[in-house]
């Protein structure tokens, strides 16, 4: 579950306020919004890479609003992917895993589970730069997901893809949805991947969030 | 017609201003690469004669020349002056520079015009009259003064027994002789050649110079060492962080790259005064001084590179790092030091650089005593006051290699990164 209570936020000249957005476990959310209305701003905030001014932010049964990042229990997936360069695709997956000093047959066993799900047992062992933009969009999703988190936020994922990879991805992250049971806030500025995807709208527009039912 | 609109409207070529950086670029890169091949050059690197002392009297030339009376069979080393083209013996005639064998009793120095001075110069190559052996000790007489001074080096060849060939240094010498130190008890050597080495074997050999090039590339590694562990940490915090007084900070740290370096060689020892006696005692005119010394110079630019390098990372890696379940330090260490070693080597590159040709606040801070604070740098200025244009330039071309050798590691190791 995902709830923001009045939430503010400040950055320099712009202002959120009063943001006030419900979404229950397990659901789908996406947030509409024309680019520079903030959605990022208030992912990052959901994420804790930004202090909020004043509000909440609840995310299952907890209030993390006073929590770093690492402890939140969310897999962020930003629009450009920053998957890190000298890192093999394998590590990249493994890479919360082993902040969690899980053993090493664990992890392993994760990583084969996740390159699985995501179709990625050929890539291991590459390294970024070596991957097409789809490519690079799974192992973003793999490495996010890796921890478990109980909410995923997505910066407009499929921005970048031509229409084919589109439509798979579209599948996949239903696919992750459905088996993972993972809550999602997906972030986009297209009408036709929020009405796909969505189990719950939300358009952010004049600082404020409405839910489109 | 008067009007084309859009339709006709054309850019002016990228030409001239493309040129214009080639000419510009080139010309800098043309300037650099001059300047080392004539230090590489200039060097005379074959070993040179003994000669004795000047025997052209200072004079006027009289008709078209002017004699000089010279011994059979000697060989003599002639420099042409300004007013002289050449010299002519009964043998034929030589012009500019060389040695060259006397046949006959005397030469004449060939003028171009009568009536004005002589500036050629005449001088006769020494040669041994006596060579004497006492405790492994060789003591060599030499029929005309030699010029040589202690602690220089001659070396010995064409000896006609074991033992006597090689550089060696001058243990005591005085107008015409020259004692060395002998490996071991030998023969006793009855004909013997000698040559000045070159200047760069009489550097490499010399105890004084050698000795600033080992605290030269110790002081430097380890300025390196210091300047990156510094660096590293402000780099992070200003290419990162947004606090209160930073403008003030950034401009603080560009102090010692605008500050004139023997000011800051000077404001350091000035800071030594208030420091506790036994810490001065230890750092100055002593070589921690040194490094000292370097480290403030050399810091400055390893920050400024490190910033930059940081600055080019961006700080989405960290933020995915830190959902993913790290804290600021794992993040740094994990996600942002391994994409910042390229800018660490070239930090350090810069740095050992830059300690390597410090030179102003040494001097200032740690004092030019031979061997005890001395560094490269130091020994080229020592070497040109001692008039010894050749031994700076010798020392010169020691820190030219040692540089070269740096750049090239670094770009070697820099190259690997890449490809790997």
């Amino acid at each position: 579950m995902i709830r923001l209570e009045n939430i503010m936020l400040r950055q320099g000249d712009f202002e959120l306020r009063d943001i006030q957005l419900e979404l229950a476990a397990g659901e789908y959310g996406v947030l509409m919004g024309r680019s520079g209305c903030g959605k990022t701003t208030l992912l990052e905030a959901v994420c804790g890479l930004r202090t909020v001014a004043a509000g909440r932010i609840i995310l299952g049964d907890r209030d993390v609003t006073a929590l770093p990042p690492a402890e939140r229990g969310v897999g962020y997936v930003p629009q450009d992917r920053a998957l890190f360069p000298t890192q093999p695709v394998r590590e990249q997956l493994a890479f919360a895993l082993v902040l969690r000093s899980l053993g090493q047959a664990e992890i392993a066993a994760r990583v084969e589970e996740l390159a699985e799900l995501l179709g990625l047992g050929a890539l291991l062992d590459r390294l970024p730069d070596k991957l097409s933009g789809g490519e690079a969009q799974r192992v973003a999703l793999g490495r996010a997901l890796a921890h478990r988190p109980s909410v995923l936020c997505l910066d407009e994922p499929l921005s970048a893809l031509d229409e084919e990879l589109h439509d798979e991805m579209c599948q996949l992250l239903e696919r992750i949805h459905c088996e993972t049971g993972v809550t999602v806030l997906h972030i986009t500025h297209s009408p036709s991947e929020a009405k796909r995807l969505a189990g719950c709208h939300y358009r952010l527009a004049n600082g404020r969030v409405e839910s489109d039912e | 017609m008067s009007d084309s609109g859009p339709v006709g409207f054309r850019v002016a070529s990228d030409k001239p201003f493309l040129i214009g950086l080639g000419v510009l670029g080139g010309s800098y890169l043309l300037i650099i690469v001059a300047m080392v091949l004539a230090d590489l050059v200039f060097l005379n690197y074959a070993d040179q004669p003994l000669l004795g002392n000047e025997m052209v009297k200072q004079g006027r030339h009289v008709d078209s020349g002017v004699t000089v009376v010279t011994e059979k069979g000697r060989r003599y080393f002639f420099r042409a002056g300004k007013n002289e083209t050449g010299l002519r013996s009964s043998g034929g005639a030589i012009f500019g520079t060389g040695l060259f064998t006397a046949t006959d009793g005397e030469v004449t120095l060939l003028a171009v015009e009568s009536g004005r001075p002589v500036t050629a110069s005449l001088r006769p190559e020494v040669r041994l009259s006596g060579i004497a052996v006492t405790n492994n000790v060789a003591t060599l007489t030499t029929d005309e003064p030699h010029g040589l001074l202690w602690g220089e080096f001659i070396r010995v060849s064409d000896a006609d027994a074991a033992g006597w060939d090689g550089v060696r240094e001058i243990a005591d010498t005085t107008l015409h002789q020259i004692s060395f130190a002998l490996d071991s008890e030998g023969a006793q050597a009855g004909s013997l050649g000698l040559s000045k080495p070159n200047p760069l074997v009489q550097a490499l050999r010399s105890r004084d110079i050698r000795f600033s090039i080992k605290l030269s590339l110790i002081s430097c590694t380890l300025t390196t060492l210091f300047s990156l562990w510094v660096a590293v940490p402000i780099g992070y915090v200003m290419s990162r962080f947004q606090f209160r007084g930073k403008a003030v900070i950034d401009t603080l740290l560009d102090i010692p790259i605008v500050l004139p370096p023997l000011v800051v060689g000077l404001s350091l020892l000035i800071l030594f005064r208030y420091m506790p006696e036994w810490l001065s005692d230890f750092v100055v005119y002593k070589w921690p001084a040194v490094v000292l010394a370097q480290f403030m110079v050399a810091c400055a630019f390893a920050v400024r590179t490190m910033r930059v390098t940081f600055d080019q990372i961006p700080q989405r890696f960290e933020q995915v790092a830190l959902t993913l379940g790290c804290n600021r330090r794992q993040a740094f260490w994990r996600v942002i030091m391994p994409q910042a070693k390229g800018g660490l080597l070239a930090a350090g590159t810069l740095a050992w650089a830059r300690a390597l040709g410090e030179f102003g606040p040494i001097l200032v801070f740690a004092g030019a005593t031979r061997q005890k604070t001395e560094v490269l740098p130091t020994s080229a200025f020592l070497e040109l006051q001692a008039g010894r244009t050749e031994g700076m330039l010798a020392v010169s071309l020691i820190m030219i290699a040692a540089a070269a050798v740096v750049f090239i590691v670094a770009r070697t190791l820099g190259m690997k990164r890449i490809f790997a």
